[in-house]
């Protein structure tokens, strides 16, 4: 690189380490120093800022080799704690996935919990079967073993670090629990993750410095990065990066397995890397505040793959721990650990001034211009409009219970929306309620019909109704445009014949 | 300061109206934050706040009524060896009893506490737990 004023190399900065006289800081701290000194000032001060994060990383896992039994045995399916890890590579290789449940204890423990356990030293069950060759006769395996027994034990994230991440929030007037968290409804609380300023990847977010082979520290041992993220999108400065490390170094301290309510489990894995400051470039970036990173607060109301926008956000108003949504002041959650955040940059800070931690000259860059393709789908998604009833009876709330009564019965229906004179839907009246009706001798449907009605859009996606039947146990659902105009019925009927023909 | 009552029904008082009447009694106006009574007995948890010498009264007339009243300090703990301090818990809590301090720690206001359970599932390594009253 070419056209700085400051030009160190990672080898001149790992020499001042060995002397012991390497400047690092925090990338915290270095917000403070750049505004101070700025760019150039920063960068002939300072070798080294240490970054970190704390957060649930659902994309990671860890490769271990349990070694032969004899006789021995080709595993085919394997099972530790009851989580099924992947067993198609070779005989006594398995992948243990964070985001795995237990067969038996469900969200409470998973392939996450396997990894926090095996780091702490703990005893695993190992369940195992296979089909029986003539090099490896055996079919079935059960023993319990902890990491010292095995061969490997290689902490292997897909995908770790992001840049940056959607807040989130919930339109719904109902609590939803996402990989976001528990949302309260009617925009009752935004959750974040992410650690801001400290964040890694955006403190060289041009990664001038990070690339394939940069050692970090990775669950409290020394790890390295071997490849971009998968989902790596860094022109949206969502960048993101495949790690490894030995999980028989690691500490439990920053290896967590964690259980989202009503979600599922995942790991909480700590992460920091060290930025070399070879350059003004590179010592602006570090110097990043809070208030800098923005991004966007986001509707998780809306079960797309493109939620709606609210609007940006930065990480300073994120940790200040109120948002202002509609003119309304709302609580936040971070997801992420700032305090252990903040520990692992201090970690790796100490870690280097005490000449036990040096830095790697990346092998290969990573990219700056990769973009996240959206999933290419061979058959159409059927939304709401597809496959609604269109001819739907309906009757106003003035309406006597006789007559409507003699309409269930001739019809045959079970649903029955209530509109306005300007077709807006008011209410629903189901054969149940009709039955009621005319036992307790009710006159009018509008001493019968049910007012707060669960309804659809026309534009949904048919997977997101069928959801909504089976949450709230009901069968069919009136089907309105944004007005609140009647558009059609969606009945369980309906979705049983897409099921139908999609068996074809 | 809010002080926290448990009262526990017997199947032969839930029948009869002694909350009203302490609450004639005394003039104290508690706060119910949690009840399940029925004809077989139940409990209700109040917080009141009022003079320490009123409250204490209160507990007196109930206990005289045949009532089991005890004051309840702390219902739920935060296990601090397990909570890493992520904070998922922080704006579930409605009356902002679950804060963070300067150092980023999370911490409970036990005084501001009302029992409600709502961040006690949200805790990803479940460090916060409602201890079951009865």
């Amino acid at each position: 690189m070419t056209g700085t004023k400051v030009n160190k190399s990672v080898a001149d900065i790992n020499d001042r380490i060995r002397r012991g006289d390497a400047v690092v800081v925090t990338a915290e701290e270095m917000v403070e120093i750049v505004r101070n000194k700025g760019e150039v000032g920063a960068a002939k001060e300072v070798d080294v800022v240490t970054t970190g994060t704390f957060g649930a990383m659902c994309s990671s896992g860890a490769w271990l080799n349990f070694g032969h039994s004899d006789p021995p045995i080709k595993i085919q399916r394997a099972w530790l704690n009851d989580v099924e890890a992947y067993t198609g590579v070779a005989a006594v290789d398995a992948y243990i996935g964070a985001t795995k449940l237990s067969e038996t204890r469900g969200f409470d423990y998973g392939g996450a919990h396997v990894i926090e356990d095996l780091v702490r030293g703990k005893e695993i069950e190992v369940r195992a079967i296979a089909y029986g060759t003539d090099c490896y006769p055996r079919k079935e395996l059960k023993t319990i073993l902890t990491k010292d027994d095995i061969n490997q034990a290689v902490l292997c994230n897909p995908r770790n670090a992001y840049q940056r991440y959607d807040a989130a929030t919930n339109s719904r007037d109902e609590t939803i629990y996402t990989y976001m968290g528990t949302l309260l409804p009617n925009y009752g609380n935004v959750t974040y993750s992410g650690s801001g300023s400290l964040s890694p990847l955006h403190n060289d977010p041009n990664y001038e410095t990070i690339g394939i082979g940069t050692r970090i520290f990775l669950g409290g041992a020394q790890g390295y990065i071997f490849w971009e993220g998968t989902q790596h999108a860094p022109a949206k400065a969502m960048g993101t990066i495949m790690t490894i490390g030995n999980l028989k170094e690691m500490d439990a301290r920053y290896i967590r397995g964690a259980t989202i309510e009503k979600y599922g489990t995942t790991l909480y894995v700590g992460l920091g890397i060290p930025i070399p400051v070879i350059n003004e470039r590179v010592a602006k970036t570090t110097g990043v505040s809070d208030e800098e990173i923005k991004t966007d607060l986001t509707d998780y109301g809306v079960p797309r793959r493109d939620r709606p926008i609210l609007r940006e956000v930065t990480y300073a108003e994120l940790k200040s721990g109120k948002v202002e949504i509609r003119g309304k002041e709302v609580p936040v959650s971070p997801l992420s650990s700032l305090k252990q955040a903040r520990e692992i940059a201090n970690t790796l800070k100490h870690w280097i001034e005490d000449k036990r931690f040096f830095l790697s000259q990346p092998v290969e860059g990573l990219s700056t211009d990769q973009v996240f393709k959206p999933l290419k789908q061979v058959t159409a998604v059927p939304f709401v409009r597809d496959i609604m009833t269109r001819e739907v009876v309906t009757a106003k709330p003035s309406d006597p219970i006789a007559s409507t009564a003699k309409i269930f019965a001739d019809r045959g229906f079970d649903h029955l929306p209530i509109v306005d004179a300007r077709g807006r839907l008011v209410g629903i009246v189901t054969s149940w309620d009709i039955a009621v009706a005319v036992g307790t001798g009710k006159k009018k449907l509008s001493e019968v019909l049910t007012s707060k009605v669960i309804t659809a859009l026309e534009n949904e996606p048919v997977d997101a109704v069928a959801r909504r039947l089976e949450k709230h146990k009901i069968s069919g659902v009136p089907v309105v445009n944004s007005c609140g105009e009647l558009r059609g019925i969606l009945t369980s009927q309906d979705l049983s014949k897409l099921l139908g023909r999609r068996g074809r | 300061m809010t002080r926290k009552v448990l009262l526990r029904y017997s199947t032969q008082k839930a029948t009869e109206p002694i909350l009203a009447s302490v609450i004639k009694e005394t003039d104290v106006l508690p706060n119910i934050l949690y009840a399940e009574v029925s004809t077989k007995g139940g409990e209700i948890l109040l917080a009141i706040d009022a003079p320490d010498k009123e409250v204490d009264k209160a507990i007196e007339l109930f206990k005289q009524e045949g009532i089991e009243a005890q004051e309840i300090k702390r219902a739920i703990q935060l296990d601090r060896d397990l909570c890493f301090d992520c904070g998922a818990c922080l704006s579930l809590c409605p009356i902002g009893a679950l804060y963070i301090t300067d150092d980023k720690s999370v911490e409970l206001d036990d005084n501001k506490c009302i029992y409600c359970g709502l961040c006690v599932p949200s805790c990803p390594v479940r460090a916060l737990k409602l201890s079951k009253f009865w």
